[in-house]
């Protein structure tokens, strides 16, 4: 299979970029992995008639951390530079486990962060993490930048709001309060890509001084037309002593916020099963 | 499109060549350079029978631009082994009868070195996973994972 032809860039600066993307527009696609791109290409889904290597700039695979500010994340970032950050496996750790489920030992290599966020696959791995993690995308435009909630980016399946003269700069993530601790677990096909079909994250913040719950958000991916928060659950958690019951109810809720587009009993099910588990998960690392 | 000159740096050789952007490393590596042992199967990335390694990490060279490769060290499995002798994994492979039809070899053999480059002693699911990106259609998993396993404690 050939990739069909296409006029090259491999601008310098964002700000070429912006530039070039700004003069195409639709015509033009942003190539960072290309792990994505080159596959719907080659099967003639889409025809941009640019490409935009982001390769030729420096500096755009930086992991940055920093005790205030948290952690950004480059859009040249590959899964694996995440799955293998030590910063990350410390104090993002189950980012970096959704990240180590992607694709392959080779698609991880290849394959970025914020190109896998750009291609808005509703079952995409690092979505759930990054939502309950409170991530922003920092979108730059030649006449301008804004930086915007995760939540808001996605919009459908395989749809964001990412304007085609923009391009997404970073991933902003901030870091997560004491007492704190994430969790993600999922269920995939049994297939060359492994597909995921159900992924729950959770990020819980516990009170010391009585255990109850302070902070508490989930999302889930696979089982919408976007990744999703399940707010209703979350508040169910929020200021409880979180026993049995009362996990079981918020897992009950999450499973209701759902709306999958197919296997719907599967979905249901099992997003009550791993929201439940995530959350036994999250209390078991924060103790 | 026009042709551009670059320069790929492949198993130690520098080449130059001419090349349309829209090319793959793997079409170049395959039909500009004969080096014929990175094979393409699937296309789309899911088979892992067109890895190769670029700056000793495993990556698609279907799903590559040869324009994008330049600067960057690229081994393919032409170039393991050393003043005519297999590398270790190479040898692990033929012992343990890890070769059937010999399509996905080359792949397997590549992803398994950065695997163990990465990693020198996996554990049996370390493998596994490393390696899930690499299809063998005679599904002869067992006698590939018994020769990374082997190469990895030195044996052959």
């Amino acid at each position: 299979m050939r990739i069909p032809k296409f006029e090259y860039f491999r601008p310098l600066s964002i700000e070429d970029v912006c530039s070039i993307l700004y003069k195409y527009k639709t015509e033009a696609k942003i190539l960072a992995g290309g792990t994505d791109l080159f596959v719907k290409m080659k099967k003639k889904e889409i025809l941009p008639r640019v490409i935009v290597s982001l390769n030729g700039i420096q500096k755009l695979d930086r992991i940055e951390w920093d005790e205030v500010k948290g952690l950004k994340i480059g859009p040249l970032v590959t899964h694996d530079a995440l799955v293998n950050h030590p910063i990350i496996r410390g104090k993002f750790d189950f980012l970096s486990e959704a990240c180590f489920k992607i694709g392959t030992h080779q698609v991880r290599n290849m394959g970025t962060l914020v190109g896998n966020l750009c291609n808005a696959s509703p079952s995409s791995d690092a979505s759930a993490p990054l939502l309950v993690l409170e991530t922003k995308l920092k979108l730059v435009h030649l006449y301008g930048e804004k930086t915007i909630p995760l939540e808001e980016f996605f919009i459908g399946p395989f749809q964001t709001v990412l304007d085609p003269e923009a391009i997404v700069a970073e991933v902003q993530i901030p870091n997560p309060p004491p007492y704190t601790a994430g969790s993600y677990q999922y269920l995939h096909k049994a297939s060359s890509v492994g597909e995921t079909l159900v992924g729950a994250a959770v990020l819980l913040t516990m009170d010391p001084r009585d255990s109850t719950c302070k902070e508490a958000r989930i999302s889930l991916s696979s089982v919408a037309p976007t990744p999703i928060r399940a707010e209703s659950a979350e508040r169910a958690l929020k200021g409880k002593r979180l026993e049995e019951k009362i996990i079981k109810e918020a897992a009950q809720m999450a499973s209701d916020e759902i709306q999958p587009r197919s296997r719907p009993l599967y979905r249901r099910e099992m997003s009550r099963v791993l929201v439940e588990r995530t959350i036994l998960q999250a209390m078991e690392k924060i103790r | 499109m026009k042709k551009q000159l670059i320069e790929l740096r492949v198993n130690g050789e520098p080449h130059e060549l001419a090349v349309e952007p829209q090319r793959t490393l793997l079409e170049v590596l395959r039909e500009d350079l004969g080096l014929t042992g990175a094979k393409e199967a699937c296309g789309t990335g899911e088979c892992g029978a067109c890895t190769v390694l670029m700056d000793g990490k495993s990556i698609l060279s279907c799903l590559t631009l040869a324009i994008e490769a330049q600067g960057k060290k690229i081994t393919t499995i032409e170039g393991l082994a050393k003043n005519g002798e297999l590398h270790p994994l190479q040898k692990a492979f033929i012992r343990h009868g890890a070769i059937q039809c010999g399509y996905c070899t080359s792949g397997m053999i590549l992803n398994a070195k950065a695997i163990l480059d990465e990693n020198p002693r996996p554990s049996r699911d370390e493998i596994l996973k490393g390696l899930e990106g690499n299809l063998c259609r005679c599904t002869g998993y067992n006698k590939i994972l018994e020769a990374v396993m082997a190469a990895s404690i030195g044996e052959e």
